[in-house]
Protein backbone atom coordinates (compact mmCIF):
# COMPACT_ATOMS: atom_id res chain seq x y z
CA UNK A 1 0.00 0.00 0.00
CA UNK A 2 1.63 3.18 -1.08
CA UNK A 3 0.21 6.64 -0.73
CA UNK A 4 -0.69 8.49 -3.89
CA UNK A 5 1.76 11.13 -5.00
CA UNK A 6 -0.37 14.27 -4.95
CA UNK A 7 2.09 16.14 -7.14
CA UNK A 8 1.43 13.65 -9.93
CA UNK A 9 -2.27 14.46 -9.87
CA UNK A 10 -3.46 17.33 -12.04
CA UNK A 11 -3.41 20.37 -9.78
CA UNK A 12 -6.93 21.18 -10.83
CA UNK A 13 -9.41 18.32 -10.88
CA UNK A 14 -10.66 17.62 -14.37
CA UNK A 15 -14.14 18.92 -14.94
CA UNK A 16 -16.83 18.66 -17.59
CA UNK A 17 -18.06 21.98 -18.91
CA UNK A 18 -21.79 22.71 -18.76
CA UNK A 19 -21.49 24.39 -22.14
CA UNK A 20 -21.74 27.90 -20.75
CA UNK A 21 -18.91 29.99 -19.26
CA UNK A 22 -21.20 31.67 -16.71
CA UNK A 23 -22.45 28.39 -15.30
CA UNK A 24 -18.92 26.97 -15.40
CA UNK A 25 -17.60 29.94 -13.45
CA UNK A 26 -20.12 29.32 -10.70
CA UNK A 27 -18.98 25.71 -10.49
CA UNK A 28 -15.25 26.31 -10.64
CA UNK A 29 -14.97 24.98 -14.19
CA UNK A 30 -17.80 22.49 -14.45
CA UNK A 31 -18.86 19.15 -13.01
CA UNK A 32 -15.80 17.53 -11.37
CA UNK A 33 -14.58 14.05 -12.22
CA UNK A 34 -13.94 11.50 -9.52
CA UNK A 35 -16.93 12.51 -7.40
CA UNK A 36 -20.71 12.49 -7.24
CA UNK A 37 -22.51 15.75 -7.93
CA UNK A 38 -26.20 15.92 -7.07
CA UNK A 39 -28.66 18.18 -8.88
CA UNK A 40 -31.70 18.93 -6.75
CA UNK A 41 -34.78 20.66 -8.10
CA UNK A 42 -38.52 20.50 -8.21
CA UNK A 43 -40.14 19.21 -11.37
CA UNK A 44 -39.77 21.35 -14.41
CA UNK A 45 -36.74 23.30 -13.23
CA UNK A 46 -34.29 21.92 -15.71
CA UNK A 47 -32.48 19.01 -14.07
CA UNK A 48 -33.08 16.64 -16.98
CA UNK A 49 -32.23 19.37 -19.47
CA UNK A 50 -28.93 20.00 -17.74
CA UNK A 51 -28.14 16.29 -17.70
CA UNK A 52 -28.88 15.90 -21.40
CA UNK A 53 -26.72 18.92 -22.07
CA UNK A 54 -23.87 17.42 -20.05
CA UNK A 55 -24.10 14.17 -22.01
CA UNK A 56 -23.42 16.28 -25.09
CA UNK A 57 -20.76 18.64 -23.71
CA UNK A 58 -18.87 15.64 -22.32
CA UNK A 59 -18.12 14.76 -25.92
CA UNK A 60 -16.23 18.00 -26.48
CA UNK A 61 -12.45 17.71 -26.63
CA UNK A 62 -10.60 18.41 -23.41
CA UNK A 63 -9.16 21.80 -24.53
CA UNK A 64 -12.76 22.97 -24.97
CA UNK A 65 -13.69 21.87 -21.47
CA UNK A 66 -15.20 18.51 -22.36
CA UNK A 67 -14.08 15.07 -21.37
CA UNK A 68 -13.78 13.72 -24.92
CA UNK A 69 -16.10 11.04 -23.66
CA UNK A 70 -19.26 9.03 -24.06
CA UNK A 71 -21.80 8.86 -21.31
CA UNK A 72 -24.12 6.39 -19.67
CA UNK A 73 -27.55 7.90 -19.04
CA UNK A 74 -29.68 5.98 -16.59
CA UNK A 75 -33.26 7.15 -16.41
CA UNK A 76 -35.79 6.09 -13.86
CA UNK A 77 -38.74 8.05 -15.13
CA UNK A 78 -40.33 7.01 -18.34
CA UNK A 79 -40.24 7.71 -21.19
CA UNK A 80 -36.73 8.94 -21.86
CA UNK A 81 -36.87 12.47 -23.35
CA UNK A 82 -35.41 11.47 -26.70
CA UNK A 83 -37.08 14.28 -28.61
CA UNK A 84 -35.55 16.93 -26.40
CA UNK A 85 -32.17 15.18 -26.64
CA UNK A 86 -32.44 15.21 -30.40
CA UNK A 87 -33.28 18.93 -30.38
CA UNK A 88 -30.33 19.71 -28.13
CA UNK A 89 -27.97 17.57 -30.17
CA UNK A 90 -28.88 19.44 -33.34
CA UNK A 91 -28.08 22.73 -31.64
CA UNK A 92 -24.89 21.23 -30.24
CA UNK A 93 -23.83 19.92 -33.62
CA UNK A 94 -24.40 23.25 -35.30
CA UNK A 95 -22.62 25.33 -32.69
CA UNK A 96 -19.53 23.15 -32.61
CA UNK A 97 -17.40 22.38 -35.64
CA UNK A 98 -17.46 18.70 -36.56
CA UNK A 99 -14.90 17.28 -34.17
CA UNK A 100 -15.72 13.73 -35.00
CA UNK A 101 -18.03 12.02 -37.39
CA UNK A 102 -21.45 10.77 -36.49
CA UNK A 103 -24.40 11.72 -34.43
CA UNK A 104 -23.69 12.93 -30.87
CA UNK A 105 -26.54 10.69 -29.75
CA UNK A 106 -24.42 7.69 -30.68
CA UNK A 107 -22.18 8.49 -27.76
CA UNK A 108 -24.93 8.49 -25.15
CA UNK A 109 -25.87 5.06 -23.83
CA UNK A 110 -29.34 5.08 -22.33
CA UNK A 111 -30.66 2.54 -19.84
CA UNK A 112 -33.99 2.54 -18.05
CA UNK A 113 -34.10 1.30 -14.46
CA UNK A 114 -37.22 0.57 -12.42
CA UNK A 115 -36.07 -0.13 -8.88
CA UNK A 116 -33.24 0.36 -6.41
CA UNK A 117 -32.38 -3.33 -6.47
CA UNK A 118 -32.21 -3.27 -10.24
CA UNK A 119 -29.94 -0.23 -10.00
CA UNK A 120 -27.58 -2.13 -7.73
CA UNK A 121 -27.82 -5.10 -10.06
CA UNK A 122 -26.63 -3.24 -13.14
CA UNK A 123 -23.56 -1.76 -11.45
CA UNK A 124 -21.39 -4.70 -12.43
CA UNK A 125 -22.68 -4.52 -15.97
CA UNK A 126 -21.88 -0.79 -16.00
CA UNK A 127 -18.38 -1.40 -14.73
CA UNK A 128 -17.71 -3.93 -17.48
CA UNK A 129 -19.20 -1.57 -20.04
CA UNK A 130 -16.95 1.28 -18.96
CA UNK A 131 -13.92 -0.95 -18.88
CA UNK A 132 -14.48 -2.54 -22.24
CA UNK A 133 -16.11 0.28 -24.17
CA UNK A 134 -14.92 -0.03 -27.69
CA UNK A 135 -16.45 3.16 -28.95
CA UNK A 136 -14.28 5.96 -30.21
CA UNK A 137 -14.86 7.88 -26.99
CA UNK A 138 -14.47 6.07 -23.65
CA UNK A 139 -17.21 6.50 -21.06
CA UNK A 140 -16.34 9.26 -18.60
CA UNK A 141 -19.77 10.48 -17.49
CA UNK A 142 -22.57 8.66 -15.71
CA UNK A 143 -25.93 10.32 -15.21
CA UNK A 144 -28.68 8.91 -12.99
CA UNK A 145 -31.93 10.77 -13.56
CA UNK A 146 -33.41 10.59 -11.00
CA UNK A 147 -32.31 8.70 -7.91
CA UNK A 148 -35.39 9.80 -6.01
CA UNK A 149 -37.79 7.95 -8.29
CA UNK A 150 -36.06 4.68 -7.36
CA UNK A 151 -36.81 5.08 -3.69
CA UNK A 152 -39.94 7.14 -3.28
CA UNK A 153 -42.60 4.48 -3.40
CA UNK A 154 -41.29 1.06 -2.57
CA UNK A 155 -40.29 1.60 1.07
CA UNK A 156 -42.73 1.76 3.98
CA UNK A 157 -42.28 4.45 6.55
CA UNK A 158 -41.13 2.11 9.31
CA UNK A 159 -37.71 2.37 10.99
CA UNK A 160 -36.67 -1.03 9.61
CA UNK A 161 -37.58 -0.15 6.05
CA UNK A 162 -35.95 3.27 6.30
CA UNK A 163 -32.79 1.63 7.56
CA UNK A 164 -32.86 -0.78 4.64
CA UNK A 165 -33.36 2.16 2.32
CA UNK A 166 -30.38 3.99 3.88
CA UNK A 167 -28.16 0.96 3.43
CA UNK A 168 -29.04 0.91 -0.24
CA UNK A 169 -28.05 4.58 -0.54
CA UNK A 170 -24.61 3.85 0.84
CA UNK A 171 -24.20 0.72 -1.24
CA UNK A 172 -25.11 2.46 -4.50
CA UNK A 173 -23.09 5.55 -3.65
CA UNK A 174 -20.12 3.43 -2.59
CA UNK A 175 -20.13 1.56 -5.87
CA UNK A 176 -20.55 4.74 -7.91
CA UNK A 177 -17.66 6.42 -6.08
CA UNK A 178 -15.50 3.38 -6.58
CA UNK A 179 -16.25 3.45 -10.33
CA UNK A 180 -15.65 7.20 -10.40
CA UNK A 181 -12.28 6.76 -8.82
CA UNK A 182 -11.22 3.81 -10.91
CA UNK A 183 -12.04 5.38 -14.27
CA UNK A 184 -11.92 9.08 -13.42
CA UNK A 185 -15.65 9.44 -14.09
CA UNK A 186 -17.92 12.38 -13.39
CA UNK A 187 -21.13 11.13 -11.82
CA UNK A 188 -24.27 13.28 -11.81
CA UNK A 189 -27.35 12.23 -9.89
CA UNK A 190 -30.61 14.16 -9.89
CA UNK A 191 -32.95 14.36 -6.94
CA UNK A 192 -36.39 15.76 -6.29
CA UNK A 193 -37.64 18.01 -3.50
CA UNK A 194 -40.20 17.63 -0.78
CA UNK A 195 -41.96 20.40 1.06
CA UNK A 196 -40.37 21.63 4.23
CA UNK A 197 -42.75 21.03 7.08
CA UNK A 198 -42.12 23.30 10.04
CA UNK A 199 -38.75 24.74 10.90
CA UNK A 200 -37.71 22.16 13.44
CA UNK A 201 -36.95 18.50 13.41
CA UNK A 202 -35.39 16.41 10.75
CA UNK A 203 -37.36 17.87 7.90
CA UNK A 204 -36.13 21.32 8.88
CA UNK A 205 -32.54 20.21 9.34
CA UNK A 206 -30.12 22.65 7.84
CA UNK A 207 -27.70 21.08 5.41
CA UNK A 208 -25.21 23.16 3.54
CA UNK A 209 -24.74 26.85 3.06
CA UNK A 210 -28.25 27.88 2.16
CA UNK A 211 -30.45 28.58 5.15
CA UNK A 212 -33.36 27.18 3.27
CA UNK A 213 -34.09 26.14 -0.25
CA UNK A 214 -36.94 27.96 -1.90
CA UNK A 215 -38.48 27.26 -5.24
CA UNK A 216 -41.73 28.49 -6.74
CA UNK A 217 -42.54 30.20 -3.49
CA UNK A 218 -42.36 26.97 -1.47
CA UNK A 219 -39.80 26.13 1.15
CA UNK A 220 -38.38 22.79 0.13
CA UNK A 221 -35.69 20.33 0.99
CA UNK A 222 -34.11 17.58 -1.08
CA UNK A 223 -35.82 14.18 -1.02
CA UNK A 224 -34.31 11.07 0.53
CA UNK A 225 -33.21 12.80 3.73
CA UNK A 226 -29.99 13.13 5.64
CA UNK A 227 -28.69 9.66 4.81
CA UNK A 228 -28.60 10.34 1.07
CA UNK A 229 -27.10 13.81 1.67
CA UNK A 230 -24.13 12.02 3.22
CA UNK A 231 -23.66 10.01 0.03
CA UNK A 232 -22.91 12.81 -2.41
CA UNK A 233 -19.83 15.00 -2.64
CA UNK A 234 -21.48 18.12 -4.00
CA UNK A 235 -25.05 19.35 -4.02
CA UNK A 236 -26.42 21.88 -6.50
CA UNK A 237 -29.93 23.31 -6.31
CA UNK A 238 -31.91 24.61 -9.27
CA UNK A 239 -34.62 27.01 -8.18
CA UNK A 240 -37.33 28.89 -9.91
CA UNK A 241 -39.28 31.83 -8.68
CA UNK A 242 -41.85 34.04 -10.26
CA UNK A 243 -40.89 37.65 -10.35
CA UNK A 244 -43.61 40.18 -10.64
CA UNK A 245 -42.83 43.17 -12.82
CA UNK A 246 -44.96 46.00 -11.75
CA UNK A 247 -45.44 48.71 -14.28
CA UNK A 248 -46.63 52.14 -13.56
CA UNK A 249 -48.63 54.16 -16.02
CA UNK A 250 -48.23 57.93 -16.48
CA UNK A 251 -50.45 58.74 -13.53
CA UNK A 252 -48.24 56.72 -11.21
CA UNK A 253 -50.81 54.00 -10.74
CA UNK A 254 -49.43 50.52 -10.48
CA UNK A 255 -51.66 48.44 -12.61
CA UNK A 256 -49.87 46.42 -15.23
CA UNK A 257 -48.26 43.35 -13.75
CA UNK A 258 -46.52 40.59 -15.58
CA UNK A 259 -44.73 37.68 -14.07
CA UNK A 260 -41.44 36.31 -15.24
CA UNK A 261 -39.81 33.07 -14.36
CA UNK A 262 -36.35 33.58 -12.93
CA UNK A 263 -34.17 30.55 -12.56
CA UNK A 264 -31.07 30.15 -10.42
CA UNK A 265 -28.42 27.52 -9.90
CA UNK A 266 -27.16 27.46 -6.30
CA UNK A 267 -24.17 25.67 -4.82
CA UNK A 268 -25.50 24.18 -1.58
CA UNK A 269 -22.32 22.40 -0.58
CA UNK A 270 -19.16 21.29 -2.35
CA UNK A 271 -15.66 20.55 -1.11
CA UNK A 272 -14.09 23.00 -3.53
CA UNK A 273 -16.68 25.74 -3.96
CA UNK A 274 -17.92 28.64 -1.88
CA UNK A 275 -21.61 29.42 -1.66
CA UNK A 276 -22.62 31.06 -4.91
CA UNK A 277 -25.41 31.21 -7.39
CA UNK A 278 -25.91 31.91 -11.02
CA UNK A 279 -29.01 32.85 -12.94
CA UNK A 280 -29.85 30.82 -16.03
CA UNK A 281 -32.42 30.46 -18.77
CA UNK A 282 -33.72 27.47 -20.66
CA UNK A 283 -33.91 27.98 -24.40
CA UNK A 284 -34.46 25.75 -27.36
CA UNK A 285 -30.72 25.36 -27.60
CA UNK A 286 -30.18 24.45 -24.00
CA UNK A 287 -29.42 25.92 -20.59
CA UNK A 288 -27.29 29.02 -20.41
CA UNK A 289 -26.20 31.28 -17.62
CA UNK A 290 -27.22 34.87 -17.55
CA UNK A 291 -24.66 37.25 -16.26
CA UNK A 292 -26.36 40.23 -14.76
CA UNK A 293 -24.52 43.46 -15.59
CA UNK A 294 -23.91 44.34 -11.97
CA UNK A 295 -22.23 40.98 -11.34
CA UNK A 296 -19.89 41.47 -14.28
CA UNK A 297 -18.98 44.92 -13.00
CA UNK A 298 -18.35 43.58 -9.50
CA UNK A 299 -16.14 40.86 -10.91
CA UNK A 300 -14.11 43.35 -12.90
CA UNK A 301 -13.62 45.50 -9.84
CA UNK A 302 -12.32 42.65 -7.69
CA UNK B 1 19.23 9.66 58.21
CA UNK B 2 16.61 8.36 60.52
CA UNK B 3 13.81 6.16 59.26
CA UNK B 4 11.42 9.03 59.77
CA UNK B 5 13.36 11.11 57.25
CA UNK B 6 13.91 8.39 54.65
CA UNK B 7 10.36 7.09 54.29
CA UNK B 8 8.89 10.35 52.92
CA UNK B 9 11.77 10.48 50.40
CA UNK B 10 11.11 6.89 49.32
CA UNK B 11 7.47 7.80 48.80
CA UNK B 12 8.55 10.35 46.20
CA UNK B 13 10.35 7.80 44.06
CA UNK B 14 8.20 6.83 41.05
CA UNK B 15 7.24 3.18 40.85
CA UNK B 16 8.91 1.43 37.95
CA UNK B 17 6.84 2.07 34.82
CA UNK B 18 4.43 4.51 36.42
CA UNK B 19 4.57 8.21 35.83
CA UNK B 20 4.19 11.04 38.20
CA UNK B 21 1.69 13.72 37.32
CA UNK B 22 4.65 16.07 36.99
CA UNK B 23 6.19 13.89 34.26
CA UNK B 24 2.89 13.72 32.47
CA UNK B 25 2.56 17.48 32.49
CA UNK B 26 6.02 17.78 31.01
CA UNK B 27 5.10 15.28 28.36
CA UNK B 28 2.03 17.28 27.52
CA UNK B 29 4.19 20.28 26.90
CA UNK B 30 6.44 18.23 24.62
CA UNK B 31 3.49 17.49 22.36
CA UNK B 32 2.30 20.80 20.98
CA UNK B 33 -1.20 20.98 19.63
CA UNK B 34 -2.17 21.42 15.98
CA UNK B 35 -3.89 24.73 15.37
CA UNK B 36 -7.16 24.84 13.43
CA UNK B 37 -6.44 28.41 12.23
CA UNK B 38 -9.51 29.56 14.14
CA UNK B 39 -8.68 31.17 17.46
CA UNK B 40 -12.03 30.44 19.10
CA UNK B 41 -11.94 26.82 18.00
CA UNK B 42 -8.36 26.42 19.23
CA UNK B 43 -9.40 27.88 22.56
CA UNK B 44 -12.17 25.40 23.29
CA UNK B 45 -9.79 22.63 22.19
CA UNK B 46 -7.25 23.75 24.75
CA UNK B 47 -4.95 25.24 22.13
CA UNK B 48 -5.66 22.98 19.17
CA UNK B 49 -5.98 19.31 18.28
CA UNK B 50 -4.04 17.26 20.79
CA UNK B 51 -1.44 14.70 19.84
CA UNK B 52 -1.55 11.28 21.51
CA UNK B 53 -5.37 11.40 21.36
CA UNK B 54 -8.17 10.42 19.04
CA UNK B 55 -10.51 13.31 18.26
CA UNK B 56 -13.79 12.65 16.50
CA UNK B 57 -15.43 15.51 14.61
CA UNK B 58 -18.94 15.11 13.27
CA UNK B 59 -21.49 17.22 11.45
CA UNK B 60 -24.02 17.31 8.62
CA UNK B 61 -22.84 17.66 5.02
CA UNK B 62 -21.64 21.15 4.23
CA UNK B 63 -20.49 21.85 7.78
CA UNK B 64 -16.82 21.92 6.82
CA UNK B 65 -15.50 18.57 8.06
CA UNK B 66 -13.34 17.97 5.00
CA UNK B 67 -12.24 21.62 5.14
CA UNK B 68 -11.12 21.13 8.75
CA UNK B 69 -9.40 17.89 7.83
CA UNK B 70 -7.43 19.58 5.06
CA UNK B 71 -6.63 22.57 7.29
CA UNK B 72 -5.12 20.24 9.88
CA UNK B 73 -3.15 18.32 7.24
CA UNK B 74 -1.65 21.68 6.21
CA UNK B 75 -1.23 23.17 9.69
CA UNK B 76 0.67 20.19 11.09
CA UNK B 77 3.39 21.24 8.64
CA UNK B 78 3.79 24.75 10.07
CA UNK B 79 7.48 24.98 11.02
CA UNK B 80 8.49 24.86 14.65
CA UNK B 81 9.82 28.42 14.34
CA UNK B 82 6.26 29.56 13.67
CA UNK B 83 4.77 27.67 16.59
CA UNK B 84 3.88 24.55 14.62
CA UNK B 85 5.03 20.95 14.63
CA UNK B 86 7.01 20.94 11.37
CA UNK B 87 5.58 17.50 10.76
CA UNK B 88 3.72 15.53 8.07
CA UNK B 89 0.19 14.22 7.64
CA UNK B 90 -1.60 11.07 6.58
CA UNK B 91 -4.97 11.72 4.93
CA UNK B 92 -7.26 8.74 4.44
CA UNK B 93 -10.03 9.66 2.02
CA UNK B 94 -12.99 7.27 2.03
CA UNK B 95 -15.48 9.50 0.23
CA UNK B 96 -13.58 11.25 -2.54
CA UNK B 97 -14.05 14.78 -1.18
CA UNK B 98 -10.33 15.60 -1.14
CA UNK B 99 -9.55 17.92 -4.03
CA UNK B 100 -5.99 19.01 -4.72
CA UNK B 101 -6.98 22.50 -5.87
CA UNK B 102 -8.63 23.14 -2.51
CA UNK B 103 -5.56 21.87 -0.64
CA UNK B 104 -3.39 24.22 -2.70
CA UNK B 105 -5.69 27.14 -1.91
CA UNK B 106 -5.48 26.43 1.82
CA UNK B 107 -1.71 25.80 1.63
CA UNK B 108 -1.11 29.10 -0.18
CA UNK B 109 -3.15 30.99 2.40
CA UNK B 110 -1.21 29.33 5.23
CA UNK B 111 2.11 30.33 3.70
CA UNK B 112 0.80 33.85 3.12
CA UNK B 113 -0.19 34.13 6.77
CA UNK B 114 3.23 32.96 7.88
CA UNK B 115 5.01 35.33 5.51
CA UNK B 116 2.89 38.18 6.84
CA UNK B 117 3.81 37.17 10.36
CA UNK B 118 7.42 37.16 9.24
CA UNK B 119 7.08 40.67 7.94
CA UNK B 120 5.34 42.00 11.04
CA UNK B 121 7.34 40.45 13.83
CA UNK B 122 10.64 39.26 12.59
CA UNK B 123 12.09 42.16 10.68
CA UNK B 124 15.46 41.57 12.25
CA UNK B 125 15.39 37.80 12.13
CA UNK B 126 17.19 37.15 8.86
CA UNK B 127 17.57 33.43 9.28
CA UNK B 128 13.83 32.83 9.46
CA UNK B 129 13.17 33.28 5.75
CA UNK B 130 10.19 31.17 4.85
CA UNK B 131 11.13 28.79 2.07
CA UNK B 132 7.89 26.86 1.90
CA UNK B 133 6.07 26.44 -1.35
CA UNK B 134 2.53 25.06 -1.72
CA UNK B 135 3.98 22.03 -3.53
CA UNK B 136 6.07 21.20 -0.46
CA UNK B 137 2.87 21.13 1.54
CA UNK B 138 1.31 18.73 -0.96
CA UNK B 139 4.36 16.50 -0.81
CA UNK B 140 4.10 16.19 2.95
CA UNK B 141 0.55 14.83 2.90
CA UNK B 142 0.51 11.07 2.49
CA UNK B 143 -2.80 10.55 0.74
CA UNK B 144 -4.64 7.22 0.66
CA UNK B 145 -7.98 6.64 -1.04
CA UNK B 146 -9.99 3.67 0.16
CA UNK B 147 -13.06 2.37 -1.62
CA UNK B 148 -14.41 -0.32 0.68
CA UNK B 149 -14.44 -1.28 4.33
CA UNK B 150 -11.98 -4.09 3.70
CA UNK B 151 -9.53 -1.61 2.21
CA UNK B 152 -10.10 0.66 5.18
CA UNK B 153 -9.33 -2.11 7.65
CA UNK B 154 -6.27 -3.27 5.72
CA UNK B 155 -4.92 0.27 5.61
CA UNK B 156 -5.55 0.81 9.31
CA UNK B 157 -3.55 -2.35 10.04
CA UNK B 158 -0.74 -1.16 7.80
CA UNK B 159 -0.44 2.29 9.37
CA UNK B 160 1.75 1.19 12.26
CA UNK B 161 4.42 -0.02 9.83
CA UNK B 162 4.10 3.05 7.63
CA UNK B 163 4.40 5.45 10.53
CA UNK B 164 7.40 3.56 11.89
CA UNK B 165 9.07 4.28 8.56
CA UNK B 166 7.87 7.90 8.50
CA UNK B 167 8.37 9.11 12.02
CA UNK B 168 7.64 12.70 11.11
CA UNK B 169 3.93 12.00 10.65
CA UNK B 170 2.08 13.69 13.49
CA UNK B 171 -1.52 13.59 12.32
CA UNK B 172 -3.71 10.90 10.77
CA UNK B 173 -7.00 12.15 9.35
CA UNK B 174 -9.77 9.75 8.29
CA UNK B 175 -12.44 11.42 6.09
CA UNK B 176 -14.85 9.94 6.89
CA UNK B 177 -14.43 6.99 9.18
CA UNK B 178 -18.10 6.13 8.71
CA UNK B 179 -18.92 5.97 5.06
CA UNK B 180 -18.04 2.39 4.17
CA UNK B 181 -19.61 0.98 7.32
CA UNK B 182 -23.10 2.30 6.68
CA UNK B 183 -23.87 -0.26 4.03
CA UNK B 184 -25.83 -3.31 4.96
CA UNK B 185 -23.90 -5.64 7.18
CA UNK B 186 -25.76 -8.92 7.40
CA UNK B 187 -24.08 -9.48 10.70
CA UNK B 188 -24.21 -6.34 12.82
CA UNK B 189 -22.11 -7.98 15.48
CA UNK B 190 -19.39 -8.31 12.85
CA UNK B 191 -19.62 -4.63 12.10
CA UNK B 192 -19.25 -3.78 15.76
CA UNK B 193 -16.23 -6.05 16.04
CA UNK B 194 -14.59 -4.56 12.96
CA UNK B 195 -15.19 -1.02 14.15
CA UNK B 196 -13.83 -1.78 17.62
CA UNK B 197 -10.78 -3.29 15.98
CA UNK B 198 -10.17 -0.14 14.00
CA UNK B 199 -10.77 2.06 17.03
CA UNK B 200 -8.28 0.15 19.16
CA UNK B 201 -5.62 0.25 16.46
CA UNK B 202 -6.05 3.98 16.02
CA UNK B 203 -5.90 4.68 19.73
CA UNK B 204 -2.74 2.59 19.96
CA UNK B 205 -1.20 4.49 17.03
CA UNK B 206 -1.96 7.81 18.70
CA UNK B 207 -0.41 6.78 21.99
CA UNK B 208 2.63 4.91 20.73
CA UNK B 209 3.66 7.37 18.06
CA UNK B 210 2.54 10.49 19.89
CA UNK B 211 0.43 11.67 17.00
CA UNK B 212 -3.07 13.08 16.65
CA UNK B 213 -5.77 10.93 15.11
CA UNK B 214 -8.70 12.91 13.72
CA UNK B 215 -11.80 10.97 12.69
CA UNK B 216 -14.40 12.82 10.65
CA UNK B 217 -17.84 11.34 11.13
CA UNK B 218 -21.28 11.75 9.63
CA UNK B 219 -24.46 12.38 11.53
CA UNK B 220 -27.61 10.36 11.38
CA UNK B 221 -31.00 10.49 12.98
CA UNK B 222 -32.01 8.28 15.84
CA UNK B 223 -35.42 7.71 17.28
CA UNK B 224 -34.95 8.62 20.93
CA UNK B 225 -37.80 9.12 23.37
CA UNK B 226 -40.48 9.63 20.80
CA UNK B 227 -38.68 11.91 18.39
CA UNK B 228 -35.92 11.87 15.85
CA UNK B 229 -32.68 13.36 17.07
CA UNK B 230 -29.33 13.99 15.47
CA UNK B 231 -26.55 11.74 16.55
CA UNK B 232 -23.10 10.79 15.29
CA UNK B 233 -23.17 7.75 13.05
CA UNK B 234 -21.90 4.26 13.89
CA UNK B 235 -23.93 3.78 17.02
CA UNK B 236 -23.34 3.82 20.73
CA UNK B 237 -20.64 1.18 20.73
CA UNK B 238 -18.40 3.50 18.72
CA UNK B 239 -18.63 6.36 21.18
CA UNK B 240 -16.04 4.77 23.47
CA UNK B 241 -13.51 4.79 20.68
CA UNK B 242 -12.40 8.36 20.81
CA UNK B 243 -10.91 10.54 23.48
CA UNK B 244 -12.52 13.78 22.38
CA UNK B 245 -15.69 14.39 20.47
CA UNK B 246 -16.53 17.61 18.66
CA UNK B 247 -19.86 18.31 17.00
CA UNK B 248 -20.21 20.90 14.27
CA UNK B 249 -23.60 22.53 13.91
CA UNK B 250 -25.44 25.51 12.47
CA UNK B 251 -26.57 28.25 14.78
CA UNK B 252 -28.66 30.48 12.56
CA UNK B 253 -26.30 31.46 9.77
CA UNK B 254 -23.14 30.74 11.70
CA UNK B 255 -21.10 27.60 12.00
CA UNK B 256 -20.36 26.43 15.54
CA UNK B 257 -18.28 23.67 17.10
CA UNK B 258 -19.21 22.06 20.40
CA UNK B 259 -17.06 19.90 22.67
CA UNK B 260 -19.37 17.01 23.31
CA UNK B 261 -17.03 14.74 25.21
CA UNK B 262 -13.55 15.14 26.57
CA UNK B 263 -11.65 14.01 29.64
CA UNK B 264 -9.86 17.32 29.95
CA UNK B 265 -11.81 19.99 28.09
CA UNK B 266 -14.86 21.82 29.31
CA UNK B 267 -18.06 21.58 27.30
CA UNK B 268 -18.02 24.75 25.27
CA UNK B 269 -19.02 26.13 21.91
CA UNK B 270 -17.11 28.31 19.52
CA UNK B 271 -18.00 29.89 16.19
CA UNK B 272 -15.81 29.31 13.14
CA UNK B 273 -16.05 29.98 9.45
CA UNK B 274 -15.04 28.36 6.19
CA UNK B 275 -13.42 30.84 3.81
CA UNK B 276 -11.44 30.64 0.60
CA UNK B 277 -8.35 30.51 2.82
CA UNK B 278 -9.67 27.58 4.84
CA UNK B 279 -10.95 27.46 8.41
CA UNK B 280 -10.81 30.87 10.06
CA UNK B 281 -12.36 32.87 12.84
CA UNK B 282 -15.99 33.62 12.31
CA UNK B 283 -16.67 37.04 10.82
CA UNK B 284 -18.37 38.29 13.96
CA UNK B 285 -15.29 37.34 15.99
CA UNK B 286 -13.14 39.35 13.63
CA UNK B 287 -15.37 42.34 14.14
CA UNK B 288 -15.04 41.95 17.91
CA UNK B 289 -11.27 41.78 17.73
CA UNK B 290 -11.09 44.80 15.50
CA UNK B 291 -13.27 46.84 17.81
CA UNK B 292 -11.00 46.09 20.75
Amino acid sequence: MTPENLLLRPLITQKCTLGCPDLDRCLGGGIPCNSITELVAESGCGKTQLCLQLALTAQLPIPLGGLSASSIYIHTEFPFPSRRLHQLSLAFHSSHPPIFGGDPCDYIFVQGVHSADQMLGIMTKMEQFVENSRTQLPVRLIVIDSIAALFRSEFDNTPVELKRRSSLFFKISGKLKSLAKRFGLAVVVTNQVVDLVGSEGINGLRIGNLASLCSSGRRVCPALGLAWANCVNSRLFLARHEEVDKEENELGDVNLQSTRSRRRLHVVFAPHLPESCCEFVITRKGIFGVEREQNAAKRNEA
Amino acid sequence: MSQKEVVPLLMLLPFAGAQTAWDMLHEDEMFPRITTSCLDLDNILGGGINCKEVTEIGGVPGMGKTQLGIQLAVNVQIPVDYGGLGAKAIYIDTEGSFMVERVLQIAEACIEDMTECNGLLRKDFQAGQLKMHPNNILENIFYFRVCSYTEQIALTNYLDKFISEHKDVKVVIVDSVTFHFRQDFDDMALRTRLLSGIALKLMKLAKEHGLAVVLLNQVTTKYIEGSFQLTLALGDSWSHSCTNRVILYWNGNERYAYIDKSPSLRSASAPYSVTSKGIRNSASTCKRIRMM
